[in-house]
C-alpha cells in the first residue's frame, strides 16, 4: 500500500487513497476527446453487436443447422464477431470523432499550425499490443479446440478399405467427376445413388475422390467441405441431427458445368434410410 | 592491352572521372532502339517462330487430352518469340552484350539512356531514369486495372442477369480468369511500380536506383506479359479461374498457356524489380539518413520486394512444370502418372499469400506517408510500424496452407497453419495501430489523400475481421469457396489495396506529373466507387453465407436478391472510377503547373523543384533529422506534469 | 545499425570511380554484391521449388505412377494400359550428377584461384584461372548434355521423370549462364577491365558459383537419395482401392 502522504486531492470531494493510476485515468477522462471517443466506441459497440445475430440469417436461410458440426461453425462466427466488435469500434470511433471533431482545413493552402508532436505512447500502445494479443490467443484456443472436436467426427487418414463397418456408422464412398456425383454404399452391396441419403442421428463417414479434375464436396447445411482430388482418396464426416432435404454444392471450379454440379441430400430416419437402400440393392441407378 | 580505359575523363557531378572508350555517338544502338524497333522485332519474331513451329509440328498430332497439338505449340513459340523479340528489339539485350564485349558505357552513354534531353520520346524507350520507369509503370498499370476492371463489369452483368444466361459458361469461365489474374498483376505494380520506382530514389536523397537498366528490363518485361495476357483473349480465355488448378487447366484452351507464360515473364520482372528495390534501399540512402531516420515507405516497399524475392519463383515455377505437362506430357501434376494436384497447390500458395502482402504492405505504407503530411503530426510509433512490417515479412511464408484447409493434403497441418495464420493478425495490426496513433488528437486538412485513408481503414477492418472467420478451419469449412471468400478478398486487395494506391497516386500526382489534381472531380468519383464499392460486396458477403459458391454463372433463385444488389453496386463502381481516371487524365494533360511542394511535406521527395531534375537533386543531401519532424509541444504534458507535482510533492517516485 | 554512417567521407585518392556515376568502385562493389545476394535468394527459391517437386511426388507416389515403367516389381494398374516396355527401363544411374557436380566445383575452385591471383596482381594466373573454369564448365555442359539425351526414361514416363528432366534442365539453363559470364569475365580481363583495382566482377561471381555448387549438390542428393518411392500402397486412380 503506497504510505506516501497524498497529495491536495484534485476534487474537493473525498480523500483520495486510489492508487495514483486511477487518478491518470480520470484525468485522462477529463479530456475532451477522450470522452468522446470512449463514448463513440461504446455507441459504435452497441450498434455494431447486433452484427453477430445478424451475420446468422443469410447463413441459416435454407433451414437451422442440420448437424453439430454446423452448429459449432454458427457458433463460432457468433462469438468471433462479438469479440471484434470493441476493436472495429474503437477504431471506427477514432475515425469519426477525427472527421467530426479534429477537422480543421480544407483549400490549397498549406496548414500554418500543427498538432501535438505525439511519437509514442507506451501505455496505448501496450494496450493494444495485449488486447490484440490476447484476441488472437483467444481466436487460436477456440479454433484449435473446435477442429479438435470435428475431426474427430471424422476418420482421419485411415485409408478406405480399412474402415470400421459397425451397425451405427455408415460409410460413403463419394466421387465427383465433370460434372455429377456418385455416391457408393459398400456397407450396402455396393449400392451406387447419385442422390445422397443419410441417416439422421448416425455418423457417417465419407471418402471422397475424383475421376477428373478437383471437385469440392460440399453439403451446405451440414457443414461439411472436402476437396474430391484425382489420385487421392480424402475423408471427412458428419452426424446429421435434422431430417429433410438439403444442398450438395460443387465448391471448386471444374470446367464449364461446374455451376450445375449439385444435387439433393435426404437426410431420414435410419429405418427409412436402410429400406431405401434395400429397395435400390444388387443393381445400378442412373 | 588496355585499350578500353581511360580513354577520356568526364565531368560527372562536378568531378572529373577516367571514362572507358566511347563507342560511337552516346547512347550506341540505344539511340536507334525504341517501343516500335521492339514491336517490330516482337512480332517479327512471333510471326517467324509461329511459322517454324508450324512447319515443325507433325501433323494429326495430338495432346494427352486429344486435342491438336498444333495450336498449343504455334501459340507457345508466338509468345516465345514475341517475348524475345520484343525485348531484342527494345535493347534490353544491348547491356549484357556491351559487358560481354567489355565495352562499357560512358557517363555519355548513361545519361542518354536515362533520357536526357530526349523529350516525351524517352517515355517510348528502354530509359533507364527511375522517374520514367516510374511514369511507364503507371500507364502500364491503369491499362491493366481497366482491362481487368472491364471484365469485372461484364461478369457482374452476368450474374445480374439471373433470368437467363448472357455469356456461355465457358466465356463467363475465362471473364473470370482473366479478370483475376489482370487485377492481380496490377495491384501488384500498383505502388510498387510508379511510386516505389519515382518516388522512393528522391526520398532516401538517391540519384537513381541502385541498377538503372534493370529498372527498365522489369519496366518492359510487364508490357510483354501485358500482351501475353491480352492474347489469352483470342486463343480461348483462361478457363481455369485465376489460380490456374492442375488438371483442369489442362483441359483448358492454348490460352491456358498464354497464362503461364504471362507468369513466367512476369515472375522475371518481380524477381529483377525486388533486386533493384531491395539493394537500393539498402545501399543508397543519404549520408546521416540511418535507419531510425528512413521513412517507411522505404521499409514497406523493401518488405514486399523481399516477399516478392522468394515467393514469386515458386509462381514461376508451378506455371514451368505445368508448361512442360502441357507440352512435353510430363506428369508434375497429372494423377494417372505419378503427378500430385496438391504439388500444384502447394507451389501456388507458397506465393499466393506473400503475394497479398506484396500488395497490401505498399498500400498501407503510402497511407502511413500522407497521415503526418495532411495531420501535421509525426507518425506515430514508427518502430511499431517497422514491427509490422518485419512481422508480416517474417510470417507471411508460414501461413500459405490456409488456402488449402479443405483439400485433405495434410489434416493435421491445419493446426499449425491456422496458428500461424491468427499470429500474424498481430503485425498487421500494429499498422492499424500506428494509423489510428497518428490520427489521434490529428487536425485534419481534408484533401483527397487523407479523405481515402478513411476509407482504406474502414475497408481494411472488414476485410480483416472476416480474415478472421475464414482463418478458423471450422468456420473455413463452410466459407471455403463460396461467394464470402470472394468479397473478403476485395475487400482487402481492393478496398484496402487499390484505394490506398489511389491515394497514394492522388497524393503524388503533382510530383509525378507536375501537375495540380482537380481533387473536386477526383473526389466525387472516388467516393461514387467508394460506395458502389459497399454496395456490391456488402451483398456479396450475404449470397456467401446462403451458401452460394464462386465461379458459377448460374445458381439457386435464393441468391437472386444479393446479385441483383451487386450488380447496381458494381456499375456504380465502375461510374466511380470513370470519373477518377477522366480527373486524372485531363489533370495530367491541362491542369494547371505545381509547385513544387504543395502540400508543404517535410520529406526529402518534396524538396526538390518539379519537374524533378535528372539528377534529382544537384549536390546529395544530408540528413540530420527523424523523418516526419512535425508537430508542436503537447499541451497536455505540461498538465500531466503539474497533475504529477501534485501527487508527489517531494517528487518522490516517478511517473 | 548506425554503421551505414560509416561510408567513407572522402573515397581513398587513388581508388577508382565508377564511369557513369562517378562514384568510388568500393560502393559500386558494395551494391553488386547485395545484389548478388538478392539473386542468390531468388534463385534459391526456384531450386527449392524443384526439390520440394521431386521429393513431394517422390512421397506421394500417386497412382504408382512415381517410377518410370518397368523400373519396379510392383507395376500398379491404372486404368490405361501400359504399352509393354523393355525391361531395361529404369531410373536413371546416379554417379552422373555427382560427376557434373564435381566438374562445377572444379570450376569454382579454378575461378577462386584465378581472382585470387587476379587480387595479387597476378594478371596471367587471373586469365589461367579463369580459362581452365570456363572449359571445365563447357565439359560440364556437354556432360549435362549426354546425360540427358542417354537417360532410360522420357518425359512421358512418370513423375520421377519429370523431376529430374526438369532439375537437368534447371542445370542446362545454369551452366549456359555460367558459360557466357564466365567467357565475359574473360573477355574483360583481356580487356584490362578487371584489375587488381577493380575486381568486384570476379568476386560476385566467384560467390555466385558456390551458390551453383549447392544448388547441383541438392539436385545430386535427390537423385541419389530419393529414388525408390517410400510409398508401397498407393490408391488407385478413380477408385477407393488400394493396390493391392
Amino acid at each position: 500500500m503506497d504510505t506516501r502522504p497524498t497529495g491536495p486531492p484534485d476534487e474537493p470531494e473525498e480523500p483520495t487513497n486510489r492508487p495514483p493510476s486511477m487518478h491518470r485515468v480520470r484525468n485522462w477522462l477529463k479530456r475532451p476527446y477522450a470522452k468522446g471517443i470512449v463514448g463513440l466506441t461504446i455507441l459504435l459497440g452497441i450498434l455494431l453487436a447486433p452484427m453477430a445475430w445478424l451475420i446468422l440469417i443469410p447463413m441459416r436461410v435454407t433451414g437451422a443447422p442440420a448437424s453439430e458440426i454446423m452448429g459449432d461453425i454458427q457458433e463460432t462466427v457468433f462469438v468471433f464477431t462479438l469479440v471484434s466488435v470493441p476493436i472495429v469500434a474503437f477504431v471506427y470511433a477514432v475515425l469519426v470523432y477525427s472527421l467530426l471533431k479534429w477537422r480543421k482545413y480544407k483549400g490549397d493552402k498549406v496548414p500554418e499550425d500543427e498538432s501535438p508532436a505525439i511519437r509514442t505512447n507506451t501505455i496505448g500502445v501496450v494496450m493494444w499490443t495485449v488486447m490484440s494479443s490476447v484476441l488472437a490467443f483467444f481466436l487460436v484456443v477456440w479454433g484449435l479446440i473446435e477442429l479438435a472436436q470435428i475431426t474427430n467426427n471424422s476418420y482421419g487418414t485411415i485409408s478406405a478399405d480399412q474402415q470400421p463397418g459397425d451397425e451405427q456408422s455408415v460409410i460413403v464412398n463419394v466421387t465427383g467427376q465433370q460434372w455429377v456425383w456418385t455416391f457408393e454404399y459398400p456397407q450396402h452391396d455396393g449400392v451406387t445413388t447419385d442422390v445422397l441419403y443419410l441417416p439422421k442421428d448416425r455418423p457417417v463417414y465419407f471418402n471422397v475422390t475424383s475421376k477428373d479434375v478437383i471437385h469440392n464436396f460440399w453439403l451446405v447445411e451440414l457443414g461439411v467441405k472436402i476437396d474430391a482430388n484425382p489420385g487421392a482418396i480424402t475423408q471427412t464426416g458428419v452426424t446429421p441431427n435434422k431430417l429433410g432435404s438439403f444442398n450438395l454444392r460443387c465448391a471448386e471450379l471444374c470446367g464449364m458445368h461446374h455451376a450445375y454440379m449439385e444435387t439433393s441430400v435426404e437426410v431420414v430416419e435410419g429405418e427409412t434410410f436402410e429400406s431405401v437402400m434395400r429397395e435400390m440393392g444388387g443393381g445400378r441407378t442412373a | 592491352m588496355s585499350t578500353e580505359t581511360i580513354a577520356q575523363t568526364s565531368t560527372v557531378f562536378g568531378e572529373e572521372v577516367p571514362q572507358p572508350r566511347q563507342h560511337g555517338k552516346p547512347g550506341g544502338v540505344m539511340r536507334r532502339l525504341n517501343m516500335g524497333t521492339g514491336l517490330i522485332g516482337g512480332i517479327g519474331l512471333a510471326a517467324i517462330a509461329g511459322f517454324v513451329a508450324n512447319a515443325l509440328v507433325p501433323s494429326g498430332a495430338s495432346t494427352v487430352t486429344f486435342a491438336p497439338a498444333a495450336p498449343d505449340i504455334v501459340y507457345l513459340a508466338i509468345l516465345v518469340g514475341w517475348a524475345i523479340g520484343f525485348s531484342a528489339g527494345i535493347g534490353a539485350f544491348v547491356g549484357p552484350i556491351r559487358w560481354f564485349l567489355g565495352r562499357d558505357l560512358t557517363h555519355a552513354d548513361a545519361e542518354y539512356m536515362a533520357g536526357k534531353d530526349l523529350g516525351v520520346k524517352r517515355y517510348f524507350k528502354y530509359t533507364t531514369d527511375h522517374k520514367v520507369v516510374g511514369v511507364q509503370y503507371l500507364v502500364v498499370f491503369a491499362f491493366i486495372l481497366g482491362l481487368g476492371g472491364l471484365l469485372a463489369m461484364l461478369i457482374r452483368t452476368e450474374l445480374g442477369v439471373t433470368w437467363g444466361e448472357v455469356f456461355s459458361p465457358a466465356f463467363y469461365n475465362s471473364l473470370i480468369g482473366t479478370h483475376g489474374i489482370a487485377m492481380i498483376i496490377a495491384m501488384i505494380i500498383s505502388v510498387m511500380g510508379p511510386i516505389a520506382n519515382f518516388i522512393m530514389p528522391i526520398m532516401i536523397g538517391a540519384r537513381d536506383m541502385a541498377f538503372p537498366r534493370l529498372n527498365a528490363l522489369s519496366l518492359w518485361l510487364v508490357v510483354i506479359a501485358a500482351v501475353c495476357l491480352v492474347s489469352t483473349l483470342f486463343t480461348g480465355g483462361i478457363q481455369d479461374g485465376w489460380s490456374v488448378y492442375q488438371p483442369l487447366a489442362s483441359q483448358g484452351p492454348p490460352a491456358m498457356l498464354g497464362y503461364q507464360m504471362t507468369i513466367i515473364v512476369f515472375a522475371i520482372s518481380t524477381g529483377v524489380a525486388s533486386v533493384n528495390l531491395m539493394v537500393t534501399a539498402l545501399t543508397m540512402r543519404a549520408k546521416g539518413m540511418t535507419w531510425s531516420r528512413t521513412p517507411i515507405l522505404v521499409y514497406g516497399v523493401f518488405g514486399a520486394a523481399l516477399m516478392g524475392l522468394y515467393a514469386f519463383p515458386f509462381f514461376q515455377y508451378s506455371q514451368i512444370m505445368a508448361l512442360s505437362d502441357r507440352i512435353w506430357n510430363t506428369s508434375f501434376f497429372n494423377p494417372l502418372q505419378g503427378g500430385s494436384v496438391w504439388l500444384y497447390e502447394n507451389l501456388f500458395w507458397l506465393l499466393g499469400h506473400p503475394e497479398v502482402y506484396v500488395i497490401i504492405i505498399p498500400g498501407t505504407v503510402v497511407l502511413l506517408e500522407i497521415m503526418p503530411v495532411f495531420m501535421r503530426k509525426p507518425l506515430f510509433s514508427f518502430n511499431f510500424a517497422v514491427a509490422g512490417i518485419v512481422g508480416v515479412v517474417a510470417l507471411s511464408g508460414l501461413v500459405w496452407a490456409h488456402h488449402m484447409y479443405m483439400t485433405g493434403w495434410a489434416p493435421a497441418a491445419n493446426y499449425p497453419f491456422m496458428l500461424s495464420t491468427e499470429m500474424i493478425s498481430i503485425p498487421v495490426g500494429f499498422l492499424v495501430l500506428v494509423v489510428i496513433g497518428t490520427m489521434w488528437r490529428g487536425l485534419v486538412w481534408t484533401r483527397l489523400p487523407i479523405m481515402a485513408v478513411y476509407a482504406v481503414i474502414f475497408n481494411k477492418m472488414i476485410g480483416g475481421v472476416t480474415g478472421i472467420y475464414l482463418s478458423d478451419v471450422p468456420v473455413d469449412q463452410y466459407m471455403h469457396g463460396s461467394m464470402f471468400v470472394v468479397a473478403h478478398f476485395h475487400y482487402m486487395l481492393m478496398g484496402a489495396g487499390l484505394f490506398g494506391a489511389m491515394a497514394g497516386l492522388a497524393f503524388y500526382f503533382p510530383k509525378m506529373t507536375g501537375r495540380v489534381l482537380d481533387e473536386r472531380t477526383a473526389s466525387i468519383g472516388f467516393w461514387t466507387a467508394f460506395t458502389g464499392f459497399q454496395i456490391t460486396f456488402m451483398a456479396m458477403f450475404v449470397a456467401g453465407l446462403q451458401g452460394q459458391p464462386r465461379r458459377v454463372l448460374q445458381f439457386d433463385s435464393l441468391f437472386n436478391v444479393p446479385n441483383w444488389i451487386s450488380t447496381i453496386g458494381a456499375y456504380i463502381i465502375g461510374l466511380g472510377m470513370l470519373i477518377f481516371a477522366g480527373a486524372v487524365i485531363s489533370s495530367w494533360i491541362s491542369g494547371d503547373k505545381s509547385p513544387s511542394n504543395p502540400f508543404g511535406s517535410k520529406s526529402l521527395e518534396w524538396q526538390t523543384p518539379t519537374p524533378v531534375p535528372l539528377e534529382n537533386f544537384a549536390v546529395l543531401p544530408v540528413v540530420t533529422e527523424r523523418p516526419y519532424n512535425y508537430g508542436v509541444p503537447d499541451p497536455y504534458e505540461k498538465e500531466l506534469q503539474a497533475a504529477d507535482s501534485d501527487l508527489h510533492p517531494e517528487g518522490v517516485g516517478s511517473r | 545499425m548506425s554503421t551505414t554512417q560509416a561510408k567513407p567521407e572522402q573515397p581513398r585518392a587513388e581508388e577508382p570511380k565508377y564511369p557513369t556515376t562517378g562514384e568510388p568502385i568500393s560502393t559500386i562493389a558494395r551494391r553488386a554484391r547485395a545484389g548478388l545476394w538478392t539473386l542468390i535468394v531468388m534463385d534459391a527459391a526456384g531450386t527449392i521449388a524443384i526439390v520440394i517437386a521431386y521429393s513431394y511426388l517422390w512421397a506421394l507416389n500417386v497412382n504408382g505412377g512415381w517410377a518410370p515403367p518397368g523400373a519396379s516389381l510392383t507395376a500398379t494398374e491404372t486404368n490405361q494400359t501400359i504399352p509393354s516396355t523393355p525391361p531395361a527401363a529404369s531410373f536413371a544411374t546416379e554417379w552422373p550428377f555427382w560427376a557434373i557436380l564435381g566438374l562445377v566445383v572444379l570450376s569454382t575452385l579454378a575461378t577462386w584461384f584465378g581472382y585470387r591471383e587476379l587480387k595479387r596482381g597476378n594478371h596471367a594466373g587471373m586469365v589461367v584461372g579463369t580459362g581452365a573454369a570456363l572449359v571445365v564448365s563447357v565439359g560440364a555442359l556437354v556432360a549435362q548434355w549426354i546425360q540427358i539425351s542417354t537417360f532410360p526414361f522420357a518425359a512421358g514416363d512418370g513423375a520421377y521423370a519429370s523431376a529430374v528432366l526438369l532439375l537437368c534442365a534447371s542445370n542446362i539453363f545454369n551452366l549456359i549462364i555460367l558459360i557466357f559470364l564466365q567467357l565475359g569475365m574473360l573477355i574483360r580481363t583481356h580487356k584490362g577491365l578487371v584489375s587488381e583495382a577493380v575486381h568486384y566482377q570476379p568476386q560476385i561471381l566467384s560467390y555466385w558459383m558456390v551458390w551453383l555448387c549447392i544448388a547441383f549438390l541438392l539436385g545430386a542428393i535427390c537423385t541419389s537419395f530419393m529414388v525408390e518411392s517410400p510409398n508401397l500402397d498407393p490408391a488407385i486412380f478413380g477408385t477407393f482401392q488400394q493396390q493391392s
